[in-house]
């Protein structure tokens, strides 16, 4: 189908959704927005630095002064400008991720656009979120974009929206290293033919100097907004220390309502190491072709990362799309879809049966998050096995294949 | 230093077992299991089902089940003196005797709630009316509800009791011993100075609908086609609720009914208490609903068994099959409740509010239990309720009860439906990877070996998938609509209408029989891959509800395991293959014509009380079993 066509008709169905008479419960909904990214917290923190009084200075208000700048002079929130405002952000992501499938392909455009722009519009794990007025769906555009401009090999704005999607969320710091390696490379699927990444540490430190540079710049601006540091620690160090333990689908908030306080800091630091221990392995196996590599981590963020929604494996769940030539070497689809089926149905149940309905207690809704886990987790698992196995190709008959 | 490294990981991988020897053995032993779940699969899932099935059954049998017990210790039932007597006995013979009065004038609700409202006032106990009215698809229903609160003198009346009687019995009959036991609780209640808890007295109109209006109210929720006075009287969370059916002029037994709206059950802790204090405190022997044990009562034991009468007499005389028809009696009713998510009784409206309520029912009879003895057992319960120190926790929300003092935990019934469950995912599973291979026939292998290719393997293929899904999706959709039509079309109530919508939504789906089949080795057959999505997502359904829902889970698993499972494109004659849809018809979409009643009541549950069954039904059951119907009429 045309593209032309069905991108403005995808976007148009979910402004009417945007505006559709949605409770208001979806806002305070755990699946879908965190206290980091919660649109009520938003509102909340806006209104007191509208009046005066630093909205750090309490437990509630998580988001970074960034935001809080844009929304309190340039954009007011309302519920008519918050409707457009999130709509545009994931028709902007969804045109973003078109463009990654364009440039990975080298061409200009393809039969599949239509296909990909849907898969993005049309994930729940993101529209839901969205319709939430989540600022997720904020840091998936940003994360889209500079994945977009990397892969044009755009370097600037790519750091840039880089950059602004590490002062929203810290954890996403573990982006940098592939979207570094990215632009100097290209997008181009070499799943199949692996080879050597070849590059100057010169080069690399140039991009992750213009990369601090724009932190540098972006921190700045955040302390003039705020006048005092103190926004550091309640939206960065949120993401380290895990003051807030409102449920969310992720698999930290229960681990740490159980803990003894003094094992808190070990726990803090091994969880936190947990994520980025990942980025150098991922990045070194997949040297050939590091959009996949990309990729993989932004699994690994969706699974692990401090206080998830449903919109970080719904990123993930969308980025499969670009990669349709591992679909073949993918070992148990049809048991992830399930995983994820069942999951999907089982976390807002129990989330009802212990926080409404009162028959279940917390261990049933964190037992739907471990259900959650082992979807992501297997998702993967399932997308790295594929990566790797399409450079064996077909296998003759008799053979197999096995790892040493 | 490379040579220490090889020498290493080669006694590494000895010790692991992952040399050559052993990788080989792996492998093989990994496709010897491979193959043999893959042979075994068709007996693996028959037996699955059966055991499932089996083990339904065997939910009643004698010796399963254990005796209740009291989880919460603060409950301590039973543990206090009563000290309701016969002056309150006569006080409630009063206000009986008022009420018939009131009833044999013939006067409309408000003025029997201005009645109420005036004898608490002359109790000292602030009180006020609440009219309603509630506009559906059925008509307009107005009523006036009477309350009272009584503050706490000892707390600060941050939680509640409530205690209710509904003007009109569950035996359609007035409640107005009910009505009389409530009024003459709160004249003696009152004298105690040990209520740590507000006490809230609610006489409500009608049977459900004053309770509904009442309880929306005063959680401040609002409900589409309601318009309630707002209440002028508050109090804190309602943390219990007893709520008193007594419609006839004595009781033998009081019957429990504890089912709630959506399938929702109050706490066990709650049940038990009650149990406990009504045979020891009060010395009435309790019931599961109005269920007496036909052993019991020797000349109605033909009428009370549900054991069929055409078994042989030495059958029927068995101990353990009359306990095993008994136990089967209760259950039924609760799954007959529960699965359709209605309430059995005032009470369950309040579940919806988190609270832990139950009626007590007094099964009318000739004798010899009256207001003395259902005083002191309310009195007695409403002390243990006191006792709270917070909400009846620890999970005891998961249970079956099978008889008045016998339970199965969830371990003990929840398998037999999973088990099904699993069945069903392991044949979509099955049907899933058998649409990825084709087979080539018998006659294409010789032509190959005549050509030198001496190969039986089967090729991979191409799964329709997006044309399954969305065949998926529109039966849902379709779903949807038919809810809508059925809401808006039950104010005409006509019979021409359900049977038109019979016939629109077993005859459109028709058209796949005008699908041609395409090449099987080049793509594989769309009913494969449907019949696959169609098993996957009926089991997913299931094993989710089972957590929520039970019963509804157990009813969905009877009437989709088998049919689900072995539904199947035939080769045969079209004549043949419509006989087969016709089935998959009546049982996806019978009960449009079949049970019109039903599906009033249901619709009458939705829109007034809120329950989802007719919801559940029309957008999951019934498309499930559509999908089904496809696949049968679809080429193989």
């Amino acid at each position: 189908m045309d593209f032309g066509l069905v991108y403005p008709a995808l976007v148009a169905g979910r402004l009417l959704l945007a505006f559709a008479p949605l409770p208001d419960a979806l806002k305070h909904d755990h699946q879908l927005s965190s206290p980091l990214t919660s649109y009520p917290r938003l509102q909340e923190g806006v209104y007191l630095f509208q009046h005066g009084i630093d909205p750090y200075s309490g437990g509630l208000f998580r988001h970074s002064p960034l935001l809080l700048s844009l929304f309190s002079t340039a954009l007011p929130l309302n519920k008519f400008t918050s409707a457009c405002l999130w709509t545009a952000c994931d028709a902007i992501s969804a045109w973003a991720l078109v463009k990654i499938w364009r440039a990975r392909q080298r061409v200009s455009q393809s039969s599949r656009d239509s296909l990909i722009a849907a898969i993005y519009l049309l994930n729940p794990y993101l529209l839901l979120p969205t319709l939430a007025l989540s600022t997720s769906t904020i840091e998936n555009m940003l994360f889209l974009l500079s994945l977009m401009f990397a892969s044009q090999g755009q370097s600037s704005p790519s750091l840039l929206a880089l950059a602004l999607l590490v002062q929203l969320s810290l954890p996403s710091a573990i982006f940098i290293v592939p979207m570094i390696l990215l632009l100097l490379s290209d997008p181009v699927s070499r799943l199949a033919s692996p080879r050597e990444f070849n590059t100057y540490l010169s080069s690399i430190l140039a991009k992750l100097g213009t990369f601090l540079g724009f932190s540098f710049a972006l921190t700045s601006l955040s302390v003039l907004v705020c006048g005092n540091w103190t926004w550091v620690e309640q939206t960065w160090g949120a993401a380290v220390m895990l003051p807030d333990l409102t449920p969310n689908p992720g698999l930290w908030w229960y681990f740490f309502t159980e803990m003894f306080d003094h094992f808190r800091p070990f726990f803090l630091m091994v969880f936190s190491a947990h994520l980025l221990i990942y980025v150098l392995p991922v990045c070194l196996k997949f040297q050939h072709d590091i959009l996949y590599a990309t990729y993989i981590l932004a699994g690994v963020y969706a699974t692990f990362k401090p206080y998830p929604t449903l919109s970080d494996p719904g990123l993930f769940i969308s980025l499969i799309s670009l990669f349709p030539e591992t679909y073949q070497y993918l070992r148990y689809p049809i048991v992830t879809t399930l995983l994820h089926l069942h999951s999907a149905l089982l976390l807002p149940l129990f989330h009802h049966l212990w926080l409404s309905q009162g028959t279940g207690n917390a261990n049933f809704f964190y037992a739907s998050t471990l259900v959650f886990g082992v979807s992501n987790g297997a998702a993967l698992l399932d997308a790295i096995w594929a990566g790797l196995r399409i450079a064996v190709g077909n296998l003759p008959e008799g053979y197999e294949l096995i790892q040493k | 230093m490379a040579a220490v490294l090889q020498a290493v990981r080669a006694r590494l991988r000895r010790l692991l077992g992952t040399d050559e020897n052993g990788t080989v053995m792996k492998i093989r032993r990994r496709n010897q299991f491979n193959n043999f779940i893959w042979k075994s699969l068709p007996i693996i899932r028959l037996i699955l089902l059966v055991a499932g099935y089996a083990w339904m059954l065997a939910i009643p049998l004698p010796n399963l089940g254990r005796k209740t017990y009291i989880d919460e210790n603060a409950l301590q039932p039973g543990q206090v003196n009563t000290y309701w007597n016969w002056p309150d006995v006569l006080r409630a013979d009063r206000y009986l005797a008022d009420l018939e009065g009131l009833r044999d004038r013939n006067a409309s609700s408000a003025e029997q709630a201005a009645y109420i409202v005036d004898e608490f006032k002359k109790l000292g106990i602030p009180s006020a009316t609440q009219a309603y009215s509630f506009t559906g698809t059925s008509g307009v229903s107005n009523g006036t509800n009477a309350y009272a609160i009584h503050s706490s003198p000892r707390a600060s009346g941050a939680e509640a009791i409530l205690i209710s009687a509904s003007r009109i019995s569950r035996t359609g009959d007035l409640n107005l011993r009910g009505i009389s036991t409530v009024i003459s609780l709160a004249a003696y209640l009152k004298g105690s100075s040990l209520w740590a808890k507000d006490l809230i007295f609610v006489i409500s109109d009608d049977h459900l609908l004053g309770m509904q209006a009442w309880i929306t109210s005063y959680h401040g929720s609002e409900q589409s086609g309601l318009v309630a006075d707002p209440l002028t009287l508050s109090s804190g969370v309602i943390w219990t609720a007893l709520n008193i059916d007594y419609p006839g002029h004595s009781f033998s037994h009081l019957g429990v009914f504890f089912e709630g709206l959506n399938g929702r059950l109050p706490n066990q802790d709650l049940i038990n208490s009650f149990g406990l204090i009504s045979v020891y405190t009060g010395g009435v022997p309790i019931l599961l609903y109005d269920h007496r044990d036909p052993r019991e009562v020797p000349h109605l034991e033909s009428k009370l068994s549900i054991i069929p009468s055409w078994l042989p007499e030495i059958v029927k005389k068995q101990d353990a099959v009359k306990e095993y028809g008994f136990r089967a009696k209760n259950i039924l009713r609760h799954v007959g409740y529960q699965a359709r998510g209605q309430t059995s009784g005032v009470h369950g409206l309040l579940h919806r509010f988190r609270i832990d309520a139950i009626t007590l029912f007094a099964v009318p009879a000739t004798g010899p239990h009256g207001f003395h003895a259902i005083g002191r057992i309310i009195e007695s319960t409403l002390r243990t309720m006191n006792n709270l120190l917070e909400r009846l926790h620890a999970s005891f929300f998961f249970y079956l009860l099978v008889l008045p003092s016998t339970f199965l935990k969830i371990g003990t019934y929840l398998p037999s439906v999973i088990l099904v469950s699993v069945s069903m995912m392991f044949t979509g599973l099955g049907e899933w990877v058998d649409a990825r291979w084709y087979q080539p026939k018998q006659s294409s292998i010789e032509e190959k070996a005549a050509n030198g290719q001496a190969k039986s393997e089967a090729i991979p293929r191409p799964r329709p998938v997006l044309k399954a899904l969305s065949i998926v999706l529109l039966t849902h959709l379709a779903g949807i609509a038919l809810f809508y039509l059925r809401t808006l079309s039950l104010a005409s109530g006509s019979e021409t209408m359900s049977l038109l919508l019979f016939f629109l939504m077993a005859s459109v789906p028709l058209i796949a029989l005008t699908a041609h089949p395409s090449p099987p080795q080049a793509v594989a057959p769309l009913s494969k891959t449907l019949k696959a999505f169609n098993l996957c997502f009926a089991s997913t359904v299931i094993s989710v509800t089972s957590v929520l829902n039970f019963s509804l889970a157990a009813a969905l698993a009877v009437s989709l395991g088998v049919p689900l499972s072995y539904s199947s494109p035939s080769r045969s004659s079209l004549g043949i293959k419509l006989a087969g849809y016709t089935i998959y018809a009546v049982l996806g979409f019978g009960w449009l014509v079949l049970c019109r009643k039903e599906v009033q009541e249901a619709i009458w549950n939705w829109e007034v009380l809120g329950a989802w069954f007719a919801l559940f039904v029309c957008i999951i059951y019934s498309p499930l079993v559509l999908q089904a119907a496809i696949v049968s009429v679809l080429p193989p």
